[in-house]
């Protein structure tokens, strides 16, 4: 009785809404952030389940996620050094108060 | 006695702590908390991809996410100080019209994506020789473009952090 | 299906062996931490021309176990405003990815936990997962020289990974291979890795001097800086869980890499007949390079940590990827034949030896200016 291909995407659509839920809803800028990296664990979840569609892994899948963890590394440090420069102008990382793009 | 029923079960377990964990972060006040958390949904995930025979990949999920990316945002958290305030000011004003919509979309396809079929899983020797050869074969010119955008990304980031001339000197004058 | 030794249902030997092997795991840990407790004591004193302890048992072999009844037996002194439940959680996230290493090490010819064929790589993803415990243990002690220390640790042990990881992908350019087993097999005989890596060698152990936090590189543990620093709120069993299992429990993982990768692993005379006299030879090699560190340590002064990272940035990535280019090309260049990279990586190793006075005497001279350019404008103040 093997897990069925669906239940692989079916969590990872729902990580991924729950990752979309949190950027939508959530005031703290680094909170988001973590949301979006839910969003890109989700993404690589769909990709490793369908290389993995006709048997066993198709290794471009596994390439791709790949160039999606460096992408998501690249990301956290150049997002957290926006809100941290940010903070040092006005220590603030409420996004609804960081809507001035003067000073 | 077969050992058919382990493969459900721990996709069950490892399914209900990515699923919690994503929930977590989104709900939780506590950011220490939800950063935690968020690093137990990154060590599922990596559990996850082992279940579909992707050790490397769970390998590298685990010293990415959880050995870097999970320290950052908590450096990040540490310097930044979000104040004590009542908990509904923790979520933004469209909370209810954005869950609304969000469900709206994420149930159509959570139950569509039961749907897909794959054929059932063959026994192979693990995903490291296809996928190193593939990287530095037919895939070199990405992954060289890769390097180069992580060059770009820990330039960018020192740069940004970094305090000018200004600062410095005010800095110095106050020690 | 595992059916057990003696006929046993596979349904119960499965579960079974997994909770033995985790028991041996943790044996193999708790002891080899009451030993090399004692051996630091010991060396050190005799480095430094006195006796060590020498009261409990004979020539003092009881003495860790007499420390440990003691820190078992302390209060759980826990300040109020620590936090909770990390603050208990932090010492399991130090010492769990340490424990789940011991999966891989080859302890003999057939003694291996699980022969994953990443092997290396999963052992440098458990090396990636300390960092996290130590922050987690500085920020939940609620204090500012804890906070601060956890943070310096976390960036002295990820900038430590690099040159690790870089030196580690150079043995496996030259194997061809991950995994443990592997790896050990491919040294037959006297020609050992390090006859033909030796600079890689050089790289990784002071990279893991500095992951495993021991001098010179042992600043955030140091009890006279930073009140010591990440670990100061912690008493009792944490703090024995914490310092004592986890450091030397990573020390003997980093010596047990240090051999399987370059000293052949297992192998020694004799072998072939008594396959068990493996665990003999692979545990006298884990313990010479756990004496030797215990020896650097009893030597050498510490670091501070701006040359800490100075020196890993400056110093040791660009040497680990100038060997992992040199690697890489004379393995692509000459694929039949190993001498070439020996060539080369002994040539690299002794001009770093060569070009260490000159790098120390630019440094002195700079320094030399910069002292007398700050001293001539007091000078002139002062007259």
């Amino acid at each position: 009785m093997t897990v069925p291909l669906g239940a692989y995407i079916a969590v990872s659509a729902v990580l991924f809404f729950t990752g979309c839920a949190g950027v939508l809803v959530r005031r703290n800028a680094v909170v988001i952030l973590m949301c979006v990296e839910l969003m890109l664990n989700a993404a690589n979840l769909a990709l490793v389940a369908f290389s993995r569609k006709y048997g066993s892994i198709d290794e471009r899948g596994s390439v791709f996620v790949i160039f999606v963890f460096v992408i998501a590394a690249a990301e956290v440090a150049v997002g957290l050094g926006i809100i941290l420069a940010a903070y040092r102008n006005r220590p603030v990382v409420d996004v609804d108060e960081i809507h001035q793009m003067k000073g | 006695m077969t050992f058919d029923f382990v493969e459900p079960v721990v996709f069950a377990l490892l399914s209900i702590g990515v699923i919690a964990g994503g929930a977590a972060v989104v709900l939780l006040n506590r950011i220490t908390a939800a950063a935690l958390l968020m690093a137990f949904t990154f060590l599922s995930m990596a559990g996850m991809f082992v279940l579909l025979g992707a050790e490397t990949i769970a390998a590298f999920q685990v010293l990415i996410y959880v050995g870097a990316i999970t320290v950052l945002i908590l450096y990040g958290v540490m310097f930044t100080k979000f104040s004590d305030r009542p908990r509904a000011l923790f979520f933004q004003r469209q909370t209810p019209i954005a869950a609304v919509f969000v469900a709206a979309v994420a149930i159509p396809v959570a139950l569509f994506s039961f749907s897909f079929t794959g054929a059932p899983p063959r026994p192979g020797g693990g995903d490291l020789p296809a996928l190193a050869t593939s990287v530095f074969t037919d895939f070199a010119f990405p992954f060289e473009i890769a390097s180069v955008l992580l060059l770009a990304a820990m330039v960018g980031a020192i740069v940004l952090t970094r305090r000018d001339d200004a600062e410095e000197a005010a800095m110095r004058r106050r020690r | 299906m595992p059916v057990g030794p003696f006929g046993i249902d596979p349904i119960i030997w499965a579960p079974l062996r997994l909770v033995i092997a985790v028991g041996l795991a943790l044996f193999l840990v708790l002891n080899g931490a009451l030993l090399q407790i004692y051996l630091e004591r010991k060396i050190q004193a005799i480095i430094q021309d006195r006796l060590g302890p020498y009261h409990v048992g004979p020539f003092g072999l009881l003495q860790t176990f007499a420390d440990a009844l003691k820190l078992i037996s302390k209060e759980d002194v826990r300040a109020a405003a620590t936090d909770g439940w990390f603050f208990v959680a932090a010492p399991a996230l130090v010492f769990c990815p340490m424990l789940a290493s011991s999966a891989v090490l080859p302890f003999a010819q057939d003694i291996v936990g699980a022969n994953l064929n990443i092997g290396l790589l999963y052992l440098t993803t458990l090396g990636s997962m300390t960092v996290l415990g130590i922050v987690i243990a500085g920020w939940a002690s609620n204090n500012k020289y804890a906070l601060v220390g956890g943070l310096r640790s976390a960036g002295q042990l990820i900038s430590y990974e690099i040159p690790q990881i870089l030196a580690l992908v150079s043995v496996a350019l030259v194997v061809g291979s991950l995994s443990m087993l592997d790896i050990t097999r491919s040294q037959s005989g006297p020609f050992v890795n390090v006859l033909i890596l030796p600079f890689s060698f050089v790289i990784y152990f002071i990279a893991a001097l500095a992951e495993t936090n021991r001098t010179p590189f042992d600043l955030p543990e140091a009890e006279s800086e930073l009140v010591a620093g990440w670990l100061t709120e912690y008493s009792g069993m944490r703090w024995g869980t914490m310092l004592a299992l986890s450091e030397y429990g990573n020390v003997t993982v980093v010596c047990a890499i240090i051999t399987t990768l370059w000293f052949g692993g297992w192998q020694g005379p004799g072998v072939d007949a008594i396959p068990l006299l493996g665990v003999l030879w692979f545990t006298l090699k884990v313990y010479a390079f756990i004496v030797v560190m215990m020896w650097i340590r009893a030597t050498l002064p510490r670091l501070r940590i701006d040359q800490l990272m100075s020196f890993c940035w400056k110093g040791l990535i660009p040497m680990a990827l100038v060997n992992i280019v040199a690697v890489a090309t004379l393995a692509l260049a000459f694929p039949n034949s190993l001498v070439p990279i020996a060539i080369a990586n002994w040539a690299l190793l002794v001009l770093f030896i060569a070009g260490i006075p000159f790098v120390q005497r630019r440094r002195l001279a700079s320094l030399r200016a910069r002292a007398r350019a700050s001293a001539a404008p007091a000078v002139h103040a002062a007259s």
